[in-house]
């Protein structure tokens, strides 16, 4: 039975009496890959928000690590990074400076945070444009500086939400190297995705998600098998069939 | 100890961004200095024509009072002892010529001694000095007001002693409550008697260096505080923006889940701001000092507290609106808005002195009002560390409910 790294159970969360998550309960293993799965609206971001604890559930809690997001927050908060689906970073500053800023906000030491930074940097094929303002950077390597932020001071768990949106062809498969690579280094991932061939290529398991809710919870070959041949079926035709095809806000 | 290193991280990137940022720069430090050029030589150019300020004194008491006394004292009688920038002290003699002859421009202005002066101060029923001025001179105004408050704190003594005398007097029954007036009437003709033209001296000691330090060739003893405080304030609320884009580009969120508690975020926006706050007030009274001949006054020290303190201020104002605002255009139009709106109304513009009563009134109600008046009781009344106490206060009380505001407020808007 593998390791249970986050555990979320019964999570409730209302803006001005609107549900945006009514009840999702899901746990994922210590160096999986989860995919979290769903239209716009569906409820996954102020999920990731719950589980980074930047948002309070109205109900139910969140273990990460063994530490409650409830009682334990900063316990939870010293275990985790997170690559938000905005590039949260300083456009204004250098590759290098932002990610030393983070690095130090996280507690590194100087030197370790340069050292990181460095590492991370080239990591993401940015060594060559560490100096360089961000203000400068295309669209894939702002992306990249986004997720090499998250990976300062070595982060047991990472959120990614929607990291490859508006990137390149090559952009995109280097962000997929990296997360293969965390993966195989013993990283757990949550990630979410609209690119359903993404997460076919990258999650271990998928849950998706539809008005506040989790529909369906299971590996992408098994999911693709309850609507057909695993091998001529694509987790987008579960995905419409599960959710529909209904135009969303 | 972390939290510490983690506001200061936080306030190092702000800096290090705000160097980087050509316009910012341009507005915070370059900005106020052409205006302040600008309005120095302005200023300067009328103040040249004006080598000696002339203060003019009138009573309307009858021969023999009190105000005679004093007014015969303060007279200048030879102008050619006078020390360079005194004022020249002039009696003139007719209250409504004096008072047709500022209505016509003829006369800046002048200082009026009521008809029952004398009967008010003896017998303790208070008085009321009365400064006419023309309203756009400014250093007669100034000099006028602070002579106005010396007369009013000396006499005020000697009432004092006068009172206390007649008190035991009384409680020891050597005389009874009636007899005040006649005693009253005693001191007085003691009082002229001392004060006579016999010996050629006064009861009233009159410190000329009270007014002695209004400087008309300096006029940056105003201009350059007056746009300090408007200008700190200013960039202070415009760093609103910056919080504001923190929360919108979601830089903010991602500190909230790392380990860096909100109190070093909101402690990390605060020390940011006000550094580039302090460095602004460097600037501008060390130009001020070393280009604009600048005078501190008797208190350096009080000029700096009072440039730190609204500094810290202006700081918690940023911040506090930063919370109570949802998007960068909002935080940017508002702390424009009012910037504009509080620096006219506390003295940034001209000099609270010589506005009227109803808008010396209202800029007590601004944080900048209490700022011009602390600096004007400094740098153009010539008051020391104490006057400028209620000042400082006042200041600190408007910061600290700000910084309440918004720490409370901090919570909620950071994580909607």
């Amino acid at each position: 039975m593998p390791e249970e790294f986050l555990v979320a159970r019964n999570l409730h969360k209302s803006f001005n009496g609107n549900n945006a998550v009514n009840g999702v309960s899901f746990s994922i293993h210590k160096g999986e890959v989860f995919g979290l799965l769903g239209p716009n609206g569906a409820g996954k971001t102020t999920t990731i928000r719950m589980l980074t604890t930047v948002l309070e559930p109205d109900r139910g809690d969140i273990e990460i690590g063994g530490h409650s997001v409830r009682q334990d927050a900063e316990g939870v908060r010293a275990l985790i990074g997170v690559c938000p689906q905005e590039l949260a970073l300083y456009v204004e500053l250098s590759a290098m400076d932002n990610l030393v800023f983070f690095g130090r906000m996280v507690g590194l030491n100087g030197k370790e945070a340069k050292a990181q930074a460095m590492s991370h940097l080239d990591l993401m094929g940015l060594a060559d444009r560490a100096k360089g303002k961000v203000d400068k950077f295309s669209g894939g390597m702002k992306r990249r500086v986004n997720l090499a932020i998250a990976l300062m001071g070595h982060p047991q768990f990472l959120f990614l939400d929607e990291s490859t949106v508006g990137v390149d062809p090559q952009s995109r498969n280097n962000i997929y190297e990296t997360i293969e690579g965390l993966r195989d280094e013993g990283m757990t991932i949550l990630y979410t995705t609209h690119y359903m061939d993404e997460a076919d290529r990258l999650c271990d398991r998928v849950a998706i998600m539809d008005e506040g809710v989790i529909i369906a919870m299971d590996t992408p070959h098994a999911l693709k098998s309850q609507i057909g041949n695993p091998n001529q079926v694509t987790l987008e035709d579960v995905f419409l069939k599960l959710t529909g095809r209904t135009l969303r806000d | 100890m972390e939290q510490l290193s983690h506001i200061w991280f936080f306030a190092l990137k702000d800096l290090k961004i705000f160097f980087k940022d050509r316009i910012a720069l341009l507005f915070s430090l370059l900005f106020p200095f052409m205006f302040i050029m600008l309005f120095f030589f302005l200023n300067i150019d009328g103040a040249a024509a004006d080598p000696r300020l002339e203060l003019h004194l009138v009573t309307q008491e009858a021969v023999g009072g009190i105000s005679h006394q004093i007014i015969g004292a303060m007279e200048t009688k030879d102008e050619s002892l006078l020390q360079p920038g005194e004022a020249v002290v002039v009696w003139d003699k007719d209250y409504n010529e004096a008072v047709r002859a500022v209505e016509e421009g003829e006369l800046k202005g002048f200082l009026a001694f009521p008809e029952d002066f004398t009967e008010g101060v003896l017998m303790g029923f208070g008085t009321r000095l009365e400064v006419v001025t023309d309203p756009e001179a400014t250093y007669t105004r100034a000099a006028l007001s602070g002579m106005a408050q010396s007369i009013a704190s000396q006499v005020g003594a000697y009432q004092v002693v006068n009172s206390t005398i007649v008190g035991l007097l009384v409680g020891q029954e050597v005389n009874s409550p009636g007899d005040m007036v006649d005693i009253g009437q005693i001191m007085q003709q003691l009082y002229s008697r001392q004060g006579g033209d016999e010996t050629g001296e006064t009861f009233i000691e009159f410190e000329t260096d009270k007014v002695g330090d209004i400087e008309a060739e300096s006029p940056s003893n105003y201009v350059v505080p007056g746009y300090l405080v408007m200008f700190v304030f200013f960039a202070a609320a415009l760093s609103a923006e910056m919080i504001v884009r923190e929360r919108e580009n979601h830089t903010l969120e991602r500190l909230l889940a790392s380990s860096v508690k909100r109190s070093s975020i909101i402690g990390g926006i605060y020390l940011g701001t006000a550094i580039r706050g302090l460095i602004q007030i460097a600037l501008f009274l060390g130009v001020g000092m070393l280009a604009l001949d600048m005078d501190f006054g008797r208190s350096p020290g009080a000029v700096i507290l009072l440039s730190v303190l609204m500094v810290l201020m202006s700081s918690a104002f940023g911040i506090m609106l930063a919370t109570l605002v949802k998007t960068q255009r909002s935080a940017s139009a508002l702390g424009v808005l009012v910037s504009l709106a509080i620096a006219p109304l506390g003295g940034c513009w001209w000099p609270l002195f010589i506005t009227p009563r109803w808008m010396q009134f209202m800029a007590k109600v601004t944080p900048h009002g209490w700022a011009t008046t602390g600096f004007n009781k400094l740098m153009v009344f010539g008051g020391d560390f104490s006057s400028a106490v209620p000042e400082m206060v006042a200041l600190a009380c408007f910061g600290l409910a700000f910084a309440v505001v918004a720490v409370l407020r901090f919570r909620s808007s950071a994580s909607s």
